[in-house]
């Protein structure tokens, strides 16, 4: 509590735009660039190296739409990562690329990331700031180089002005560049879905009975992974998915320990329901198909998580009600003002 | 007559002596550079890139058309035991560069130095820390297409060693023509990965004599056949593609022992 305040006071005074609240219910206008919702933990990001400002937050969001992150000038961050699919690449189940190539996981929401302590569905990347350079260089994903990217900005003038405003100099660096992206990404901060409105006891916060009842099978059954109000527990796991590609052994790729083969990060359910095809591999279209899975279909292979068999039988168990229940709730949790917020959108 | 040639001998014999105690004397404020050349040869040949052909423990033969590395880290201990440290000097060793091939310290405290360490590779500190931190040969925006970072597995590359080989399976499932031998692996940030940081301990036979006008150099040799087989016979014929950390770990432990201090330079400025 001591440090949520110590947060939220420290934020009033490094982001621009965050008035100061003495009570709890703080909820975020739009036009806010960052502040710790009341009913979220406390960012991991560190925010003293890299404050918000609005010019920096500005720049990082035309770079963020800036084809010429990728090697011909056609792929944006935006490209896989869509706002109004909560910055993903919707109905794909893994995204395309450069020159239509495909890579191998589904490009998860853009959403909160000042909370997750590591990216990727590996957790390879432990620091946003180090995140971008990995889309770019990527050969499937944008196939380009961060020098050439740097070297193709400092020839647009436009750059010039925006580096100037944020930084005070038209100087572009590596650091800089990041930086700007990551003040934009952790701006993107989806915490006002109508569950948070009623957790927060706000105007708008009312759930039906039908919800109430989902939300509290998901506290039994679901919510030991999906925990806290980010809807996950960060953890790699194993839910028993059939393998369809051998080489993709998950955060054993990182770790190199065979206790992590095939085990995946536990996504958050932020969101969740307009960010279809579900998984790693973007296997699953539906809800639907998610819930059947962990009725029917978990394989017990060598690193199952355990949660999922101390039953009786293999996953978890809902009926057919329960399910219509569940994924009333989880629709409670879709943010219209965030997938709908201008600022985030296209300059 | 006699008086003035005592004087002169004896002033002489001062100036002899004062200019003699003047090449020994180290100054508690003299300071000077000190250089290290990275020699890099492939078994008693001269490494020149994608040319120099040779056999590895297992007879299979191979050539080097890459050779990169950090160098970091780097201690001097003096003949008293006292210990200087460079923890902010980060050097790129590319054998395609041949400015890359001398690295030097500056501000050497003036002293006789019989021991060197340094680390091949970027320490765990450094690999975490912010980006602002991460300049000159550290910044991931310096390697264009001879890359020294891997950005799916945030950390440097610390050792890259590429070339041709006639043992490389034809016909391989990952379609590679070359050797690619990149390690890394710091230790990680939020789980336990593979370390492969290796540091590096040489006795200086000669000493290494920095003096206000002595600007040593060190001479490492690099036998780069026993990244191959110093501690452990890799085979080409498999292992002709290591890209993680651990599988890297038999190349760590044979490239830390692929190093020698030849001689030291004590040349007077």
């Amino acid at each position: 509590m001591k440090l949520k305040i110590l947060t939220l006071s420290f934020s009033s005074v490094v982001y621009l735009g965050v008035a100061c609240k003495s009570d709890n219910s703080q909820d975020i206008s739009p036009d806010q660039l960052f502040a710790v919702p009341a009913n979220f933990p406390n960012p991991v990001y560190d925010f003293s190296k890299n404050p918000i400002t609005q010019d920096g937050f500005e720049l990082g969001r035309q770079l963020f739409y800036d084809g010429d992150l990728s090697r011909d000038g056609t792929i944006s961050c935006a490209e896989c990562h869509s706002q109004p699919s909560a910055f993903t690449h919707h109905g794909h189940d893994v995204s395309h690329g450069i020159d239509n190539l495909r890579g191998i996981r589904n490009a998860p929401p853009i959403q909160n990331l000042a909370f997750q302590k590591e990216f990727f569905w590996d957790g390879g990347v432990f620091d946003l700031d180090l995140f971008p350079i990995a889309p770019i260089e990527n050969p499937v994903e944008m196939d380009e180089k961060l020098g050439n990217v740097l070297e193709k900005l400092r020839k647009k003038e436009k750059y010039a002005t925006l580096f100037q405003k944020a930084y005070g100099s038209k100087e572009i660096t590596t650091e800089r560049f990041l930086k700007a992206l990551s003040q934009f990404m952790n701006s993107l901060v989806s915490a006002n879905s109508r569950y948070d409105k009623y957790v927060r006891k706000e105007v708008g916060g009312t759930l039906t009975e039908e919800e109430l009842a989902g939300r509290e099978i998901f506290k039994q059954k679901c919510a030991s992974c999906h925990s806290g109000e980010l809807f996950t527990d960060q953890s790699y796991r194993n839910n028993g998915l059939a393998v369809y590609n051998a080489e993709d052994i998950g955060r054993a790729r990182i770790t190199q320990n065979p206790k992590d083969n095939y085990k995946f990060k536990v996504p958050s359910l932020r969101n969740v329901a307009i960010t279809a095809p579900y998984m790693h591999d973007g296997r699953f279209y539906t809800l639907e198909a998610v819930l059947r899975h962990y009725n029917e279909s978990v394989l017990d292979v060598q690193t199952l998580d355990a949660s999922l068999k101390d039953g009786q039988k293999l996953g978890i168990q809902t009926a057919t009600d329960e399910q219509t229940k569940l994924i009333a709730f989880l629709k409670t949790l879709t943010d219209d003002e965030f997938l709908k917020n201008k600022r985030f959108a296209a300059p | 007559m006699k008086n003035i040639s005592k004087l002169f001998l004896a002033v002489f014999a001062t100036v002899v002596i004062i200019s003699c105690q003047k090449e020994d004397e180290i100054g508690p404020n003299d300071k000077n550079s000190l250089s290290i050349e990275f020699d890099n040869r492939i078994g008693d040949q001269k490494l020149v890139l994608g040319s120099t052909k040779a056999k590895n423990a297992l007879g299979e033969e191979f050539t080097v058309t890459k050779l990169n590395y950090f160098v970091s880290n780097i201690t001097l201990k003096n003949e008293n035991g006292e210990i200087v440290k460079f923890p902010n000097d980060y050097f790129l060793v590319r054998q395609s560069e041949a400015n890359s091939l001398i690295i030097t310290l500056k501000d050497v405290p003036a002293a006789n130095y019989t021991e060197l360490a340094y680390t091949i590779g970027v320490d765990s500190l450094k690999s975490i820390s912010d980006v602002s931190q991460r300049t000159g040969v550290l910044d991931p925006a310096s390697y264009g297409t001879d890359n020294m970072y891997w950005s799916w597995n945030s950390g440097y590359i610390f050792f890259k060693m590429e070339g041709t080989s006639p043992a490389i399976p034809a016909n391989n499932m990952m379609g590679m023509t070359q050797y690619e031998l990149h390690i890394g692996g710091f230790g990680g940030r939020t789980a336990v990965t593979p370390n492969n940081l290796k540091t590096l301990k040489f006795t200086l036979a000669e000493a290494a004599t920095v003096r206000k006008d002595i600007a040593p150099e060190i001479h490492i040799i690099n036998d780069v056949t026993k990244v191959f087989s110093a501690k452990n016979k890799i085979s080409i014929a498999t292992s002709y593609m290591i890209h993680a950390p651990a599988a890297g770990t038999v190349i760590a432990e044979n490239y830390a022992q692929s190093f020698i201090v030849d001689h030291v330079h004590n040349d007077k400025e």
